[in-house]
C-alpha cells in the first residue's frame, strides 16, 4: 500500500475540531467563537495581517492559552495532551527561532530528539531532511550565519524531522524571492500530496494558498467567514462581468435591460454586468447581436477572491 | 542531481521517555557550556585541585599511621616533627572516630566553600546559556512546539546548571574524598570520615539545587547576554563586599549575599567550630595553636545564622520562580 494512502487510512476524520474557540488580548478578541471541523489535507488558512491566522494556530498547538471555548487536534483534547499531541505535530512559526550557537544538522538534530526520537534516528532523520528540504553542505554551518532563504527550509525541516502527522506553516514564504517561494511552496504541496502529512499553511497571499491548498478556511477579525474546498469556492461565482467597450455604452446597458440583467456604467468607463450565469456565453452572444466588440471583458471574481477581499476590507474597517 | 535517495521518509520506530526528552535539554545545555575555552580552564582547575586535595590527604594519612614512610622520611630531616607524628599516631589508635572524622570534617569544610567559588563563578560563565539566549532567539517557541512543556524545558535548564556544578564542585570534592580515602594506609578511614561525605552531600546537594535555582531566574531576567552575566557576578561580588561590612551595621543585609547565605549553611551542617574545640582538648599541641584564633571568629563558626540563611535562600529561589513563570513562555 503507498505511504500516502496508508497515512491518509491512520489519519482520523477530522484532524482540527473547535468549538466557541475564543482568545482575548487585553480588550481585543483575536479569536472570536471559532468553530470548525476539518478533515485531513492541505488547508489553506487566509487572512489579512492580524486576522487571527496565528494565534489560532497557537491556541491548537497551546502556545496561547485559551480563554474559552474548546479544541481538539488529531482528535485530543488540546489542554489535556499537549506533549502527545506535540509530538504527532510539526509547526513553523513565522519568526526566526533558532537556537544560537548551533550548526544546521546540529539544530534539526536536536528537534528531532526533543520530539522523542533517539540520538542515531535523530541525526539520520535530520540529514533525511535537510536533504527533502534541499540544504546541501550549508547543513555545516552556523544558523545564525544563514540566509532568510536557508532558515525557512531550515524551519520546515524541523518541523517535520519527528514525521508528523500535521504540520502548521505560519507563513512560510515571508522573506523569500519568487524562486524561493515556489520552491518551498512545492515542498509544501508534496508533503500532502505524495506522503499524506496534512498541512495547515497560514499566510495572508491568495497566491500561495490557491497553489497548493485543497480546502479554504479564510479568517477574518477573529471570525471564521468561510471554510470549503477551494474547488467549491472557484466554481461558486456570481454571474457577473465587467465588458470594456470603446462606445456604444448605452446600447449595451439597452440590450442588457431588455433581458432583465442589471447593470451600471462604473467611473472607469466600464459597464458591469450581472448576467448571473455561470458562463460568459450568454454575454458574448449579446455583443455579438448587437455587433459590438468588447476591448475586453473582465469575469467575475470567485468566491474565494470576493471572501478574501470582503476579509480585507474587515481588517481595513477595524483599523 | 543527488546521488542518493532525498524524498521524505516516514519514521515509526520506538520514541524516547519523557525523562530522556528532559535529559537532551540538559545535555544539550552542559554541551553548549562546555563549548567555552574557559568555562573548560576552570573544570580542569577543579579536578587539578581535587588531585592536590587527595595528595593533601594521603599525607595527613601517612601521618597518622605508625611507622608509615612519610613519618620515617620527616625523621630523617626534623626529628621533633617526627615525635609530633607519632604523637598523632597514638592520637588515632586511642580516638580513631575523632581524628580522622575532625580533620576531614575540618578539611572538607574548607575545601567544599573553597571550590564552591569556583562553581559560582562557572555558573556565572553558563547564565546566558541557560535561558537568557533562548529568550532572546525566541527558541522558548520551538521548544514549546515540541514534545516537552515548559515544566520539561525547566527541569532540563536546572539539570544543566545542576550538572555544571556537580562537574565543578561535587565531583571533585567527592573523588578527592574517595581518592584520598583510597590511599590511606588503613581502609578503616573510610568508615571514620564517613561524616565528612555526609555533610559535603548534604550542602553540596541543597546548595547546587538552591543555586541552580537561582542562577535560572538571573539567566531569566534580560535578553541579554552582557546583561545577565554581570547581574550574577556584580551580585556575588558587591554581595562578598556587603556582608562583612554590613555585620557592624545592619546584619540582615549579609543576608542579600548569596554566598554568605550559603557560607552560613556550610557552618551548620559541617560544624567546623565543634571540631577545633574537639581538637584543641585532645592535642595540647594543637590547642596553643587554636589558642590563637580570635574569639569573634570561633563565636562566628560555632554559631551559624542557619535559619536566617535558609529563609532569604528560599526567598531568593522564590523571586527566581516568579520571574520564570513570568519571563519563560512562548509569547
Amino acid at each position: 500500500m503507498p505511504v500516502r494512502t496508508m497515512r491518509r487510512e491512520m489519519s482520523p476524520s477530522l484532524v482540527i475540531e473547535t468549538e466557541a474557540l475564543s482568545k482575548v488580548f487585553g480588550q481585543q478578541w483575536a479569536l472570536d467563537g471559532v468553530n470548525l471541523k476539518v478533515a485531513p489535507g492541505a488547508i489553506g488558512l487566509l487572512g489579512p495581517n492580524g486576522a487571527g491566522k496565528s494565534t489560532f494556530m497557537k491556541c491548537l498547538l497551546q502556545l496561547q492559552p485559551i480563554t474559552s471555548g474548546s479544541a481538539k487536534l488529531l482528535g485530543r483534547e488540546v489542554g489535556r495532551e499537549g506533549r502527545e499531541i506535540r509530538k504527532r505535530v510539526g509547526y513553523t512559526p513565522e519568526q526566526d527561532c533558532h537556537i544560537p550557537g548551533m550548526v544546521g544538522c546540529e539544530y534539526v538534530t536536536y528537534c528531532a530528539q526533543l520530539c522523542g526520537l533517539p540520538f542515531d534516528a535523530a541525526r539520520q532523520r535530520a540529514h533525511e531532511m535537510l536533504d527533502f528540504v534541499g540544504m546541501g553542505q550549508e547543513r555545516y554551518r552556523k544558523v545564525d550565519t544563514y540566509s532568510t532563504g536557508m532558515k525557512q527550509r531550515l524551519k520546515l525541516a524541523q518541523a517535520i524531522v519527528h514525521d508528523p502527522e500535521i504540520v502548521f506553516l505560519d507563513e512560510p514564504t515571508n522573506g523569500l524571492d519568487p524562486k524561493g517561494q515556489a520552491q518551498i511552496l512545492e515542498l509544501v504541496h508534496s508533503l500532502w500530496k505524495t506522503y499524506g502529512i496534512t498541512v495547515v499553511l497560514s499566510s495572508h497571499l491568495l497566491h500561495d494558498v490557491d497553489r497548493i491548498c485543497e480546502q479554504i478556511i479564510i479568517i477574518a477579525r477573529g471570525r471564521v467567514l468561510v471554510h470549503d474546498t477551494l474547488e467549491n469556492l472557484k466554481s461558486r461565482k456570481r454571474g457577473s462581468a465587467e465588458v470594456v467597450v470603446a462606445d456604444r455604452h448605452h446600447d449595451l446597458q439597452a440590450a442588457c435591460a431588455r433581458q432583465q440583467w442589471p447593470c451600471e456604467l462604473l467611473p472607469n468607463g466600464h459597464v458591469k454586468v450581472e448576467h448571473k450565469c455561470e458562463s460568459l456565453n450568454p454575454l458574448l452572444n449579446l455583443l455579438h447581436e448587437l455587433k459590438l466588440a468588447p476591448l475586453e471583458i473582465i469575469p467575475s471574481p470567485n468566491a474565494l477572491e470576493e471572501t478574501f477581499v470582503q476579509a480585507l476590507e474587515l481588517s481595513h474597517a477595524a483599523t | 542531481m543527488p546521488l542518493h535517495d532525498i524524498s521524505y521518509k516516514h519514521w515509526d520506530g520506538v520514541h524516547l521517555g519523557l525523562w530522556g526528552r528532559r535529559l537532551v535539554i540538559a545535555r544539550n545545555g552542559l554541551t553548549a557550556c562546555l563549548r567555552n575555552k574557559w568555562l573548560r580552564h576552570v573544570v580542569v582547575l577543579c579536578w587539578g585541585t581535587a588531585l592536590i586535595m587527595t595528595a593533601f590527604l594521603f599525607i595527613v594519612g601517612q601521618l597518622l599511621v605508625a611507622d608509615s614512610i612519610v613519618v620515617q622520611w620527616i625523621g630523617n630531616f626534623n626529628p621533633g616533627l617526627q615525635s609530633f607524628a607519632r604523637f598523632l599516631t597514638t592520637w588515632l589508635e586511642q580516638h580513631p572516630e575523632i581524628s580522622v572524622r575532625t580533620t576531614q570534617n575540618v578539611l572538607f569544610y574548607f575545601f567544599c566553600t573553597y571550590l564552591l567559588r569556583a562553581s559560582i563563578f562557572v555558573l556565572g560563565m553558563a547564565i546566558p546559556i541557560l535561558i537568557t539566549r533562548d529568550l532572546a532567539s525566541n527558541a522558548i517557541i520551538i521548544y514549546s512546539s515540541k514534545a516537552v512543556s515548559r515544566g520539561d524545558y525547566l527541569l532540563g535548564k536546572f539539570s544543566t546548571a545542576f550538572g555544571l556544578m556537580a562537574l565543578t564542585w561535587l565531583g571533585p570534592v567527592c573523588a578527592a574524598w574517595f581518592l584520598g580515602n583510597l590511599l590511606t594506609p588503613d581502609w578503616r578511614f573510610f568508615w571514620h570520615a564517613r561524616t565528612a561525605l555526609w555533610h559535603v552531600l548534604v550542602f553540596g546537594l541543597s546548595s547546587m539545587t538552591l543555586l541552580s535555582l537561582i542562577a535560572l531566574g538571573v539567566s531569566a531576567l534580560a535578553i541579554k547576554e552582557k546583561t545577565t552575566t554581570a547581574i550574577w557576578y556584580i551580585w556575588w561580588i558587591v554581595g562578598g563586599v556587603v556582608a562583612p561590612i554590613a555585620i557592624h551595621t545592619q546584619p540582615w543585609l549579609q543576608h542579600l549575599s548569596f554566598n554568605y547565605n550559603l557560607n552560613q549553611i556550610a557552618l551548620a551542617v559541617f560544624h567546623p567550630g565543634d571540631d577545633l574545640t574537639a581538637a584543641q582538648d585532645s592535642i595540647p599541641v594543637l590547642g596553643d595553636m587554636l589558642r590563637n584564633i580570635r574569639p569573634q571568629t570561633m563565636t562566628a563558626l560555632n554559631t551559624p545564622t542557619f535559619w536566617g540563611a535558609v529563609f532569604w535562600s528560599l526567598l531568593m529561589v522564590g523571586l527566581a520562580a516568579l520571574i520564570i513563570r513570568k519571563r519563560v513562555k512562548p509569547e
